[in-house]
């Protein structure tokens, strides 16, 4: 289960941003916001070598004491972010990854639509429900 | 003050310091003997790496070490009372050596060798009696003047060494020499490493003696010996330089410490040990290139002791010790970056040094919570003698105490008290930035922007928390822009709201506006009823009131706040210019000139459009944009007369837009003006006013400008769609002058070619000043063409002003015309230029030019031919004889030329036979392809080798209703031969047949000479003639023989009269200048060959006249 998900355009601003605790947003857009400082060195990084098979999943990005934070880059430069709770074993590897995943195909849908506008900030209220469902582990 | 307890978590001195073998030198007078002081500093400076670990102490004579405790056999009964003694490491560093150096001045032929060896021995003896019990290893260096002679050689030195060794019962190995001369420093690095190695055999044994007692120690009741012993060893093992084993050593006083059962009164001790052993293995781990290990090490200790909090009452020592742990290990860890070792973007010092700052925060909070209600120091001081404590991180008021007895709980609750109080008066906040600013030099290192801004907040957070709201606001402010530009508007309003609140704090009005105005936009989060009170907050202070302060604001910092704000709105009205350029604020604002290019009268218009979206209404006084010329910049207002009254006030989210529209200078032609700034005023200049100054150029949302037209938007005014256009080019006015030329190309070769124009003035005014202009738009044909403002053919100088009126009413029209000729086939290009004014208010100079091509093709081509007198061409002249001289005239032009006159005007030496000469050609209209051609008589009169000129070929010419125009052409003839002889012939113009007919040959000398020729006439089937047919003839100088033939001809048609041949008799070689060749062409061209011959007349047909028999009676 993450606690905190976010979605930020290829401009580095955020176009999402969910916490299953909303009290909390602030502190968590901190760390997202910082997080993206290795993010960005990643891709730095990884761009210089083979930049056609990349992967997308970008695995931990950081380890603070309460909570893990984990990185994942779609082709387009948009950037999502998963924080999960550091106490919570549960979730491996893999299942972060699917996490991704089906974010990224949500992420896809909407950009489908022809009423929302790539740029700008994801208000939709399904869209909003989808991954609430994909962070508490209910799809 | 009483010593501070804070001690508790930093490391002392002797921990940190490098371990190095200790060598003593003593016998060394540096004070007073120059040669003693320069072999110490040799030894005891310039430590570079690359020499031995060692580090040298001087010892005096009178050196006190320290005493040696009696060895103890037994540890059955002996419990110990700490865990690390505090004098231990210093003693084993500073004081008790591991190797003694005496140095001794002696060279082996000394004279008084005796009595020095004596001394030498005593003082070794003195040494060695200080250091009794000691294993201190004790070596003599004899500094010698002379020079050592090889090993072997000088046998009075081995001797001598010999008996040296046996007074002072020294191992011959322990005897050096050091001979003062030129290779100090190769010596001393040399004696060096052979105290190196001494060191080293005297800690191995030291390390024996430690290992020795581990056998009497047991488990239960020496825990703490077992720790100090481990600890010892790797310390004795460090400076022995061998870290690997001292790495070991301490891996076990660590994991012994980790046996101790940790309970109150022991918890500040054991936590200190584990953060010294803790420090020795990190930094050891990373000496040894093993990093991961040694971060490994560092979280694992963490780990283990993060909850070991001790006293409830003391958290603030726990979280000071954690701060102290993370920001040593940063230390350590960035120290070892220094050295080469490469950090990561995950894994740097910094990270460290976050975390210190964050639990320094923690230790200051808790201490916030605990230390509150301290207000004295206790009496007596139960910190009296915390420096002297036998042992480290043990309580000065029950220092030594076993954990088994119950602590005294007035003496402890003193103790606590006095530690409360201490800590009350720490700087946290000077920690905690110092820490911070560590940090954020390290995640800039590492390339971490965005979380290196978040420790720039938190590091202004605290200098808010520290009432530094100054330095705080200097840091907010500079982090707002990327926040801005990456569009974390959460954190942004965050931001802003704690800028505001230190603005507001330290009354700063400009900073507090700002913020204001960018806090109510629509970008904010802020809620709804916050923004209205900082809507209000603006009100109050273009009313000149101290604006309301945030409620969450301690009463005493609103109070300060207020009275700062007192004087700054009491003194004169506030006139403030804010750059709100560079932020995202409650107003948006877009402008944009109408077109790329405006003409110099034309009035240039910028849109301005406004865009408010505070959540309650602004007006607005003014608004205005500046202009930037490449000259100067000026303001243009949107005109008060045409604002209704209202129109400058905005409700959320309205856009309105103003039209803005002047004049632009004359001097800004062909200049670029650009749209400066966006200026809209708040309250009043009389009261006060604020000045806000926009950017055009400020666009966030740029990512994807096309889809913007997506969005749906209900206002009347797209304000997203609006694109800026800054900048304009001011051209030149477009005349509306008319102008018409009229000419027909191709010009002709010399001829005047007129061009008329018509002007008409069709501008909205009347235009004075007029001036017309004519020039070649290329320059090298400007001495092949010449021009005319008149038909007179007098050319005038370029550029040529036409003579027009200089003024024009509307539409009133005038003519004008100019002409040019051109003397070469070119293209001439023209530019005619008018300039002039605008008769207006203000007059506005105008130009308008119009270029026209004008090629040019030559009128015709004469070509010239010249005849004999048989009309046949000749190429060779001859004195005397008549030429005919045929010009033709082609005429070129592509319409009909007309000429007037021609006219062949000889030069000598040639002159025209004709009494009565006529121009045939003259007034003939040639069209184009057409050739007139008319002949002229003319005879030269001089020989010549060269071409002969003819003369002059004149022809006067024009077009259809065009200018006269004279062309002249020089002929060129050929070359003028003289011959002596003449030859005509001389017959009627045709015969009849049957009908006699004379003809009579002249023959004329024109030499001075007597001319024989022989004449001879050839016999024709035509004719029956009469006459000589062979004879010889002599013809005097200068005189004519005529010789007549009669000819009877016998057919009629085109006949071939009977041949004259003309020969020189070949035995009169007195013929002078002539040749039988030049002969025969004398006949040729002199001679007809044939005549026409009439057929006979049917009866008797009257004789023409000319056949008279009279005329020709007349033939001599």
């Amino acid at each position: 289960m993450a606690v905190c998900v976010a979605i930020i355009g290829k401009d580095n601003s955020p176009k999402y941003f969910c916490c299953l605790n909303p009290d909390e947003e602030l502190g968590f857009q901190y760390k997202v916001l910082s997080s993206l400082d290795v993010v960005e060195e990643k891709l730095n990084t990884t761009n210089k070598g083979t930049n056609d098979l990349r992967e997308l999943y970008l695995g931990m990005l950081y380890s603070l004491e309460t909570h893990k934070i984990y990185g994942y880059v779609t082709n387009t430069k948009i950037k999502f972010i998963i924080v999960v709770d550091s106490t919570n074993m549960a979730l491996r590897d893999n299942e972060i990854r699917s996490m991704f995943r089906k974010l990224h195909s949500e992420y896809a849908d909407i950009v489908c639509n022809p009423f929302y506008i790539p740029g700008d900030a994801i208000c939709s209220k399904s869209f909003d429900v989808n991954v609430k469902n994909i962070m508490t582990g209910t799809v | 003050m009483q010593s501070s307890p804070q001690n508790n978590s930093d490391l002392p001195p002797e921990l940190c310091a490098k371990p190095l073998a200790l060598v003593g030198v003593s016998g060394l007078d540096t004070l007073n003997n120059a040669v003693h002081k320069s072999i110490w500093e040799t030894f005891s400076n310039n430590r570079r790496a690359d020499r031995s670990p060692v580090l040298f102490k001087l010892i005096g004579n009178a050196h006190e070490f320290p005493v040696i405790k009696p060895k103890r056999t037994s540890y059955d009964w002996y419990i110990p009372k700490g865990i690390l003694k505090r004098n231990w490491m210093n003693k084993h560093l500073y004081e008790i050596p591991a190797v003694i150096v005496i140095f001794y001045d002696l060279d082996w032929n000394d004279s008084l060798w005796n009595e020095k060896m004596i001394e030498c021995a005593s003082r070794v003896q003195s040494l060695r009696a200080a250091l009794e019990g000691r294993n201190t290893r004790i070596t003599v260096v004899l500094i010698q003047n002379t020079l050592p002679l090889p090993p072997g050689e000088d046998v009075l030195a081995s001797d001598r060494a010999i008996s040296l060794c046996a007074s002072c019962e020294l191992n011959s190995t322990s005897l050096f020499v050091l001979p003062h001369g030129d290779h100090l420093q190769g010596y001393a690095v040399r004696l060096e490493s052979a105290f190196y190695e001494f060191a080293q055999n005297y800690y191995h044994n030291e390390i024996k003696n430690v290992r020795a007692h581990k056998e009497h120690l047991n488990k239960n009741s020496h825990q703490y010996l077992l720790v100090r012993h481990q600890y010892k060893m790797g310390f004795l093992y460090e400076l022995k330089q061998d870290i690997h084993t001292a790495h070991k050593h301490y891996t076990h006083a660590y994991n012994n410490l980790l046996e101790i059962r940790i309970v109150d009164t022991n918890a500040l001790e054991i936590r200190t040990v584990a953060g010294f052993i803790n420090y020795k293995l990190c930094k050891l781990m990373f000496a040894l290139n093993l990093p991961r290990d040694a971060i490994s090490q560092f979280k694992a200790h963490i780990d283990r002791f993060k909850s070991r909090m001790g006293f409830q009452e003391l958290t603030f020592e726990h979280y000071a010790w954690l701060s102290k742990q993370f920001s040593v290990f940063g230390d350590i860890f960035d120290e070892a970056v220094k050295l080469g070792l490469p950090a990561v973007q995950t894994q740097h010092p910094g990270i460290y040094y976050q975390q210190a700052a964050q639990y320094a925060i923690l230790r200051k909070k808790s201490c916030q919570e605990l230390c509150g209600n301290v207000i004295a120091f206790p009496h007596p001081d139960p910190l009296e003698g915390s420096n002297y404590l036998e042992f480290y991180g043990q309580r000065p008021w029950r220092p030594g105490k076993l954990s088994a007895e119950p602590p005294d709980p007035q003496l402890e609750s003193n103790g606590i008290q006095a530690i409360q109080f201490l800590e009350k008066q720490h700087p946290h906040s000077n920690t905690i930035v110092a820490l911070y600013g560590l940090a954020i030099s390290q995640y800039k290192t590492y390339r971490c922007p965005r979380t290196r801004r978040h420790l720039v907040l938190q590091m202004a957070e605290e200098y808010y928390n520290s009432h530094d709201f100054g330095k705080a606001l200097t840091l907010l402010t500079h982090m707002l822009a990327d926040f801005r530009s990456e569009q974390w508007w959460l954190l942004l309003t965050d931001i802003l709201e704690k800028a505001i609140r230190c603005a507001y704090l330290t009354a700063s009005i400009s900073d507090y506006v700002i913020l204001s105005l960018e806090v109510i936009g629509k970008n904010s989060q802020l809620n709804l009823e916050h923004k209205k009170k900082i809507h209000d907050n603006i009100q109050r202070i273009l009313k000149k009131q101290i604006p309301f302060g945030d409620q969450r604001l301690t009463p005493d910092v609103l109070q300060s706040a207020v009275i700062q704000w007192q004087p700054k709105l009491q003194i004169e009205p506030i006139h403030l210019t804010l750059d709100l350029g560079k932020i995202t604020s409650c107003i948006e604002t877009k402008a944009r000139f109408m077109q790329n290019k405006y003409e110099a009268d034309q009035n240039v218009t910028v849109e301005v459009y406004i865009k408010c979206t505070s959540p309650l209404p602004l007006v607005f006084t003014k608004v205005a944009v500046t202009i930037n010329t490449p000259t100067y910049n000026s303001e243009y207002a949107v005109d008060n007369v045409n604002l209704s009254s209202g129109s400058l006030e905005f409700n959320t989210d309205e856009v309105k837009r103003f039209v803005i529209e002047f004049m632009p200078d004359s001097n800004d032609v062909n200049n670029e003006i650009q749209i400066g700034a966006i200026t809209l005023m708040m309250g009043t200049p009389e009261d006060s006013s604020l000045d806000l100054k926009f950017n055009p150029l400020n666009i966030l949302n740029s990512t994807c400008q096309e889809l913007l037209h997506f969005k749906y938007c209900p206002d009347k005014l797209d304000f997203d769609n609006i694109l800026p256009l800054t900048a304009t080019t001011i051209i030149p006015r477009h005349s509306k002058l008319e102008i018409g030329l009229e000419y027909a190309i191709p010009a002709l070769l010399g001829e005047w070619f007129e061009i008329k124009m018509f002007i008409n003035n069709e501008e909205p005014h009347s235009i004075k000043d007029m001036k017309v202009e004519v020039t070649l738009g290329k320059d090298e044909t400007i001495s092949l063409t010449e021009f005319s403002t008149n038909s007179s053919g007098i050319p005038d100088k370029l550029p040529i002003a036409l003579n027009l009126p200089s003024s024009l009413q509307k539409h009133e029209k005038c003519t004008g015309n100019f002409y040019l000729r051109a003397h070469k086939v070119v293209e001439n290009i023209i530019e005619v230029k008018i300039s002039y004014t605008l008769d207006r208010d203000k007059p506005v100079i105008s130009i308008k030019t119009e270029t026209i091509i004008v090629p040019v093709v030559k009128p015709f081509e004469i070509t010239t031919k010249f005849l004999s007198s048989l009309m046949e061409e000749v190429s060779q002249f001859y004195v005397g004889e008549e030429v005919g001289v045929m010009p033709s005239i082609r005429c070129l032009s592509p319409w009909p030329i007309v000429i007037e006159s021609t006219a062949m005007e000889f030069s000598s030496p040639f002159k025209s036979t004709e009494n009565n000469v006529v121009s045939h050609l003259a007034n003939t209209k040639l069209a184009n392809k057409e050739v007139g051609v008319e002949l002229f008589l003319g005879v030269c009169e001089k020989t010549s080798e060269s071409n002969v000129t003819v003369g002059q070929y004149m022809v006067k010419w024009r077009r259809e209703n065009g200018l006269g125009t004279t062309s002249q052409l020089t002929i060129l003839g050929y070359p003028c031969e003289w011959i002596p002889l003449e030859l005509k012939m001389i017959a009627p113009a045709h015969g009849l047949v049957r009908t006699p007919l004379l003809i009579s040959y002249h023959l004329y000398n024109r030499s001075q000479q007597l001319l024989q020729l022989e004449i001879a006439m050839e016999a024709s089937e035509a004719f029956m003639y009469a006459g000589y047919k062979q004879f010889n003839v002599s013809v005097l100088p200068e005189s004519e023989k005529t010789i007549q033939y009669n000819l009877y001809p016998l057919i009629a048609g085109s006949v071939a009269l009977p041949k004259l041949i003309l020969t020189i008799p070949e035995n009169t070689g007195e013929v002078p200048d002539l040749r039988q060749d030049q002969l025969k062409s004398l006949v040729d061209r002199s001679l007809p060959t044939h005549l026409y011959v009439m057929p006979q007349v049917k009866g008797s047909p009257p004789t023409p006249d000319a056949f008279k028999p009279r005329k020709l009676a007349k033939i001599k």
